[in-house]
């Protein structure tokens, strides 16, 4: 269901302000979403002034910077640092990323930072994701085959490995799911682009026996339909694929099959 | 869980050119919807009365009407050519993240001429 504004719980208040300390002349203020489930209030922005003449160039820099300088309260999920794991995908600056991968010099004025859009908060920056990993179980996202191979790998042509390129990166970081409007209103029931390219993946991948049963499986008015080609989630993605042009690929298969 | 906060969404989120299209597309349905009714109306009603006509043509050439008629002409062109983005689009083509941002570009401005156009070539029109 649309629902634009936020429930009473989840509307936004005025946080704290974290002063300066160093004295530096070089400052930007950083806005941050907070909630701590401790406490019961409602969520809130605290805004902090960084010292950026000793800040290194990414979000997640800035984030660890922070956290290692300023307030050790703060919760958000960081792994490799180096835009593979996924672990640190945020909305910064109205747009969904991942924290170790944009500049912060790309953002323009104060530096906005906010949990992936439309999840429940379980602290601060860090949303709850487990009805997308769900829903990637659902599309069933392991090899389906009769062949039994023990002691080599299941070959396929260089051509049909390339109808992999675009869809094997897909690190599941959720920026994409995130950002679509379609997934906000209907994330029980839309899988959403990045499950939806998972699926693909699958789907067009040679060595799969169950193409058919997988395109009947997401062949439905919710689970694929609800895309309506808005572009968020290729606009989104931190690692420069298409999931939108992954669902009409699938549509297409199902119109032309 | 049920205690905890919803992120903000649609709040927060930056548009794209893709993203207004997209929403602009339906909204543009829902009035023509709208507005061809009105027009079927206008038609069914001319059958019933002398009159009819007088009153129509009045409204229409009101400041509201006006405002109807270049909306309308406006809407149209607009959904016309987003739909043509969308054949495209089935087809498999126009995915680019580039070519999708000019192509949507193109619907509004397109859009826009098109109704400028038809408008000022109203007098040759009817």
């Amino acid at each position: 269901m649309v629902q634009i504004n936020l429930p009473k719980k989840s509307e936004i208040k005025k946080g704290y302000y974290y002063k300066d300390k160093t004295g530096s002349k070089n400052l930007r203020k950083v806005n941050i979403y907070r909630w701590d489930p401790a406490t019961g209030d409602n969520p809130r922005i605290d805004t902090y002034e960084v010292d950026m003449d000793n800040c290194p160039s990414k979000v997640l820099d800035l984030l660890n910077k922070i956290k290692n300088e300023i307030d050790p309260s703060i919760a958000y999920r960081r792994s490799c640092a180096h835009g593979v794991c996924g672990s640190c995908a945020m909305n910064m600056d109205g747009k969904n990323g991942l924290a170790c991968t944009k500049p912060h010099a790309e953002i323009k004025g104060e530096i906005n930072i906010y949990p992936l859009p439309h999840l429940k908060v379980l602290k601060d920056l860090i949303g709850d994701l487990s009805t997308l990993y769900k829903q990637y179980e659902s599309v069933q996202p392991w090899l389906k085959t009769t062949k039994k191979i023990d002691d080599s790998e299941h070959l396929q042509s260089k051509d049909d490995r390339s109808k992999l390129d675009g869809l094997y990166e897909c690190i599941m970081c959720a920026c994409c799911s995130t950002s679509c409007p379609s997934y906000w209103w209907n994330g029980d029931k839309y899988l959403g682009p990045a499950v939806l390219l998972q699926a693909y993946r699958w789907i067009i991948d040679s060595r799969d026996e169950d193409r058919k049963e997988r395109l009947k499986k997401v062949a439905d008015e919710l689970k694929l339909y609800r895309c309506h080609t808005i572009m968020n989630c290729t606009n989104a993605c931190p690692k420069g694929l298409n999931p939108a042009k992954a669902i009409a690929e699938i549509k297409k298969m199902l119109a032309t099959s | 869980m049920s205690n905890n906060p919803l992120s903000p969404h649609i709040q927060i989120y930056n548009w794209h050119i893709s993203s207004l299209v997209s929403i602009s597309h339906r909204i543009t349905g829902v009035i023509n919807i709208l507005a061809l009714s009105l027009i079927c109306f206008w038609i069914w009603i001319l059958f019933l009365e002398d009159n009819s006509y007088q009153i129509v043509s009045n409204f229409l050439n009101s400041f509201f009407g006006k405002f109807f008629i270049i909306g309308f002409v406006w809407s149209y062109s607009f959904q016309i050519l987003s739909e043509i983005r969308h054949w495209f689009w089935d087809l498999g083509y126009g995915f680019d993240l580039k070519t999708s941002k000019i192509t949507g570009a193109l619907v509004i401005l397109g859009s826009i001429t098109i109704t400028i156009v038809l408008y000022s070539l109203r007098g040759l029109l009817l």
